[in-house]
């Protein structure tokens, strides 16, 4: 609840105002049967001028209530409406200042869940918190109050009834609340059969498994059944177990009060009114029973919220430090990583240096680390021991903007967004100028499709940039990478979409039109880095070797072993 | 009309199995009802002898014929309707669970074998995730109505009915007091839920694309670190999210005015009919015992005649949706089936081979994409297929073991038709490894054995090893009885696809058809799928649809294939000599070497 305290802060009024309406909302309710009780006994005494009094006055305060219904809908939604949208930005800028570990921590699906379901639950939460939470204890304690009031003798019939109306309440949602997660499991686990045999469904057709697959699901939904049926018997008993509480109770207290009539002749007008708080004071604990299940969502998205809110950026940027021009040297000194809750490290005591300029192949196996490497030097994660280097520059010393300007990276998953080619390239740099976006595209090789487009630069990209094929995305996504004219480039893996004819041309292309840039590839083949100015060898975590192809496989067994599989099979091929 | 046919009949076809309890459910729930609007009667017949007595009490001279026989009789009477009520709503309610939770569960699972049964068409040119929403939304929706709407619907129907009968029959004048505003509840009611409807899909809108726009952003969230796009991002999530602001609340606003409108409007109703009823007795239009008995009365029926406008106006679009829900379900259940041809010829094994005659095909009849293709694979051959992205390579395959049919020309399977086979048994012959792998969540042994179930754990292994997987499962700490899903990270890309390629040998298909995967995966695994692919095909007659050129050389044909012709064919050798279409792309892969 605390993370909304501020946004409740801001709408103080909204909520003052809140609060007054549903207190008169409230009230006229209560008020209702007392002006019932008056206008009946003016009516046992024959008074007909107080009988038109109390009429008009039960019809002006329903008139009343109706108002203060409609405005407290209306403070209820303004107030919904900010705390939502507001706690919605708030959650959205705290990602964009996440790093790479605190979105893989949480997952890039989950956060998209946060944004979306968990703030649509806390919106309905605040909904209900000023239109039911508010309502019902009034409701409660006003009808118990005035109940006893109109008819004090029968106060222990209105304790009875809260009892049992209570405590039939709990006991069946205290069930109720363990049976709906065993609901959601099951259903959650019939849409997930249904969901695989879709994806799979050509596995399913081909290995003739339909009849299992139906018979899998009909198992699952057998069980399904079993636990509708309890909740469905549960909540048969309930409203007329309500009904017979409540209808019993009345009807004692009419049997009371009329056994004693003559003592107590004013009760006869008494009874229907005091009949109507009975209802009410049922009413106001099944709704409050009912809210407070469904709030209990709303509690749970608001915590997954909080966490987010709650969390720090693994990586924060010196943002003091001064807009620099970061030459395109790197350097790591004994630098190690350990990604969180890892056990092993990742990188192991890692020291090299680099020119500006120089072309850099990265090898290894998977899992050796190279992508580490490369996200270590773009500062997507901090090094748990040593430091990195760019340009000569310690990079906890350097503010974000000048690193990105720096160190572009290519990502071995080329991401496109809906919208343009041009406004995917030029994410890579604002304001790019047509003359630029053909620039980049040319070197990623990617004139040759996009000059086919109509529409050039401005063809469309479609959502999961569905109408482009691996290929192409790949090298838009090079070209995103480099129209920044960057000093330091890295590809991840970047070119495995692309036939070697056009992954040497791009690499071709680069040499010569970035020629002051460090080039970083990471690379499955040495053949894609076999001319690079020198590769590091990854093994485990530690860098184990580096020089030119030649002197490697002068000195590194390792390289000479992955190098030899590598040609073997080729020449095995080829034969 | 023809909609709200289509979604009825779909009601009716689950329904009907359980008419007998439905009648049942509505006999009870007229008893019911019948009891609950009787009880206020005579709580007003008591209230009446309890004032009459009060009367005649406090008359010196009547006092002595005073008496609460009636007053006790009208107390009896309440109590038994009131039993009577509560016993027959519990035993319709428990009814009504009963069907509800078995129809709804014939719904799950009709839909589920309808879908198993289905053409492969269908599932191709809709999106997983809308016929996936037929489970989670639709029928949820239909359950939802199920459970709070449609049997609530018929009970305050008939509610409604006996309110307003009873009413009239005890005083006309009230009655009328009571039901005069109705016309203009209802009007009101509609306004607010056209508008809150307008609203809300105005709400829906504005979200979705905010939610659209989150997850792009969100999943390509590593690009926007990368590139240092944060700024941007926040500054075109605001506008949305302010477009948000603005259709929340009208949404909001209009959606929650239902309930308190309603409830007001009712209280409403009551203060009239109380004060009315008051002037009644006042003006001596009533007798005053008679008249309080009757103001206790409509109090209570002013209440129940308000209740099912107020349920039947909030479950119109619970109902609704149900509706639209049973109506693309009944467009379901209508879609065609795959002719399964269980009459058809039994494909025991393969003794000459495979053939595909002049084959032409399209999946849309009017843009042909085969133009009239010949294959033909001798037994244990090996035909590797090649050829650019869209010329037709993965289309051959779907044709080859019926999950599309030819528009003319046919496949042969020893030289017969395959639309002459039956369908359980040509499948049984035919073994797949798709592109993309799929695993289902279970066990690694639940996946390897997904063809063949009842296979023994020694074949399993046997299978494993063929695929070279099998070190890398006993190197896990549950072996074979590890669990995996869609999302877990136990297995890589490359491992999945040898657990794909282990299922098929396990089945030991006499037929193969291998779509290389594309994805990338290191250099050791690679080398292990390329083994366990030959172990496949070993043996086998078998149809390899390449993407990386160095894995086919060995094949005995090689076919290319462009724009769905076949525009070379041959052996390696022989291809490379043509300096043909072939020879370019294998050069183009090879240029590092």
């Amino acid at each position: 609840m605390d993370i909304l305290k501020p946004y409740f802060k801001k709408n103080t009024a909204m909520i003052i105002g809140s609060v007054i309406t549903i207190a008169i909302l409230s009230a006229s309710a209560l008020w209702q049967p007392k002006l019932l009780q008056n206008i009946m006994n003016a009516t046992i005494a024959d008074k007909k001028e107080q009988v038109l009094n109390y009429g008009v006055q039960l019809i002006v305060l329903a008139l009343v209530g109706i108002a203060a219904g409609i405005a407290s809908t209306y403070f209820a939604s303004k107030i919904a409406q900010s705390v939502a949208t507001d706690l919605r930005a708030q959650t959205y800028d705290k990602i964009q200042s996440f790093s790479f570990g605190n979105i893989e921590h949480f997952s890039a699906g989950s956060l998209v869940v946060r944004l979306i379901n968990d703030i649509n639950q806390v919106l309905n939460l605040v909904v209900m918190m000023f239109t039911q939470l508010l309502r019902l204890p009034i409701l409660f304690f006003g009808a118990f109050i005035l109940g006893i009031l109109t008819i004090p003798r029968l106060w222990w019939i209105e304790i009875l009834l809260v009892v049992f109306v209570l405590g039939l309440t709990g006991a069946v949602f205290a069930r109720m609340g363990s049976l709906f997660t065993r609901f959601q499991k099951w259903i959650d686990r019939l849409n997930l059969i249904a969901k695989e045999s879709l994806q799979g469904i050509r596995v399913v057709k081909s290995f003739n498994q339909e009849g299992n697959e139906i018979a899998k699901f009909t198992n699952a939904a057998k069980q399904l059944r079993g636990i509708n049926l309890t909740i469905g018997y549960l909540f048969s008993l309930l409203i007329p177990s309500f009904m017979l509480i409540a209808n019993l109770l009345i009807l004692l207290a009419v049997y009371l009060v009329g056994s004693t009539i003559t003592s107590h002749p004013g009760e006869l007008a008494a009874i229907a009114s005091y009949i109507s708080y009975l209802m009410q004071l049922m009413f106001a604990i099944i709704i409050g029973a009912m809210t407070m299940t469904s709030s209990s969502r709303g509690l749970i998205s608001l915590g997954r919220i909080k966490e987010i809110l709650k969390t720090k950026p693994d990586v924060q940027f010196d943002s003091a430090a001064p807009d620099t021009e970061l030459l395109g040297s790197v350097e790591f000194k004994d630098v190690t990583f350990s990604y969180p809750d890892a056990k092993a490290p990742a990188l192991k005591n890692i020291t090299f240096s680099v020119y500006p300029g120089d072309f850099i192949g990265i090898v290894g196996s998977t899992g050796s680390g190279k992508s580490t490497l490369a996200q270590l030097m773009a500062r997507l994660y901090d090094p748990t021991k040593g430091a990195v280097y760019i340009g000569g520059k310690d990079l906890k010393h350097v503010n974000e903007g000048s690193l990105r300007k720096t160190v572009s990276f290519v990502l071995q998953k080329a991401i496109l967004f809906s919208g343009s080619i041009a406004d995917n390239l030029k994410q890579g740099k604002a304001g790019a100028t047509e003359k630029e976006l053909s620039w980049s595209a040319n070197i990623a090789q990617a004139s040759e499709f996009v000059n086919k487009f109509e529409e050039g630069f401005d063809h469309r990209v479609e959502e999961r940039s569905s109408n482009y094929s691996g290929g192409q995305k790949q090298r838009l996504s090079i070209a995103r990478g480099v129209v920044g004219k960057p000093n330091i480039l890295i590809l991840d893996d970047s070119t495995s979409a692309l036939d070697a004819k056009s992954e040497k041309l791009v690499q071709e292309a680069l040499a010569r039109e970035l020629a002051k840039t460090t080039v970083f590839m990471i690379a499955e083949k040495i053949a894609s880095v076999i001319n690079a100015d020198k590769i590091l060898v990854l093994d485990q975590g530690r860098l184990v070797s580096s020089g030119t192809h030649a002197e490697l496989l002068q000195k590194s067994q390792v390289y000479r072993d992955i190098y030899a599989a590598q040609l073997a099979k080729n020449t095995g091929e080829v034969r | 009309m023809r909609n709200l046919k289509d979604a009825l009949d779909y009601f009716k076809h689950y329904l009907r199995p359980y008419w007998k309890g439905l009648l049942f459910v509505t006999a009870l729930t007229i008893i019911s009802t019948w009891a609950q609007i009787k009880a206020p009667v005579y709580l007003g017949k008591a209230m009446t002898s309890l004032s009459r007595y009060l009367m005649a009490y406090s008359n010196p001279l009547t006092r002595s014929q005073a008496s609460f026989a009636d007053f006790h009789h009208a107390l009896w009477l309440i109590f038994l309707f009131f039993l009577l009520s509560v016993i027959a709503m519990l035993l319709a309610s428990f009814w009504i669970s009963y069907i509800s939770a078995y129809s709804g569960n014939n719904m799950q699972r009709g839909l589920f074998k309808k879908l198993q049964k289905m053409t492969i068409r269908y599932f191709d040119s809709h999106q997983d995730g809308k016929i996936l929403s037929l489970f989670t939304s639709d029928l949820d929706n239909i359950f939802n109505a199920m459970n709070q709407a449609i049997f609530e619907l018929i009970s305050q129907i008939i509610l409604y009915i006996g309110v307003i009968w009873i009413m009239f029959s005890l005083n006309i004048k009230l009655a009328f007091a009571t039901v005069v505003s109705t016309p203009f509840v209802i009007i009101v009611a509609f306004v607010i839920i056209r508008k809150a409807r307008y609203y809300i899909d105005n709400q829906q809108d504005e979200i979705s694309a905010l939610n659209g726009y989150i997850n792009e952003q969100i999943n390509g969230q590593k690009i926007i670190i990368t590139n240092g796009l944060q700024v941007k991002s926040i500054a075109d999530f605001k506008v949305l999210n302010e477009r948000v602001r603005r259709a929340t609340f009208k949404g909001q606003l209009y959606s929650g005015l239902l309930f308190p409108v309603m409830q007001g409007l009712s209280l409403l109703n009551l203060a009239i009919v109380i004060a009315y009823g008051s002037w009644m007795i006042v003006n001596g239009d009533v007798s005053k015992a008679i008249g309080l008995g009757l103001i206790v009365t409509f109090v209570q029926y002013s209440q129940q005649y308000f209740q099912p406008i107020t349920q039947i106006t909030s479950m119109y679009s619970m109902i609704q949706l149900a509706l639209t829900g049973a109506r693309r379900l009944t467009h379901i259940l209508k879609q065609p089936e795959e002719d399964r041809k269980e009459d058809g010829i039994e494909l025991k094994k393969i003794n000459k081979g495979v053939r595909l005659q002049d084959v032409h095909f399209g999946y849309d009849p009017d843009k042909e994409i085969l133009h009239g293709i010949n294959i033909n694979v001798d037994k244990g051959k090996m035909i590797a297929l090649v050829g650019p992205t869209g010329s037709g390579k993965t289309t051959v395959m779907n044709l080859l073991n019926r999950f599309y049919d030819v528009n003319s020309g046919e496949v042969l399977f020893d030289e017969a038709d395959t639309r002459r086979y039956s369908l359980l048994s040509l499948r049984k012959n035919i073994g797949i490894v798709l592109q993309e792998s799929v695993l289902f969540t279970g066990t690694i042994a639940d996946n390897i054995k997904f063809g063949m179930p009842k296979a023994n754990d020694e074949q399993m292994i046997a299978a494993a090893k063929q695929a070279h997987i099998h070190e890398y499962i006993e190197s896990l700490p549950e072996r074979y009885e590890t669990r995996v899903d869609e999302e877990s990270s136990i297995l890589s890309v490359g491992q999945k696809q040898l657990i794909s390629i282990a299922r098929t040998l396990l089945t030991d298909p006499a037929f193969l058809i291998l779509d290389e995967a594309t994805s990338n995966v290191d250099m050791v695994t690679e080398e292990k799928i390329k083994k366990a692919m030959d172990n496949v095909i070993a043996g086998r007659t078998s149809f390899v649809i390449a993407h990386r050129l160095k894995t086919i050389v060995e094949a005995d044909e090689i076919i290319v294939l462009k724009d769905g012709k076949i525009i070379e064919k041959g052996s390696h050798e022989q291809l490379l000599k043509q300096q043909g279409f072939y020879y370019n792309l294998y050069t183009n892969q090879m240029v590092f070497e």
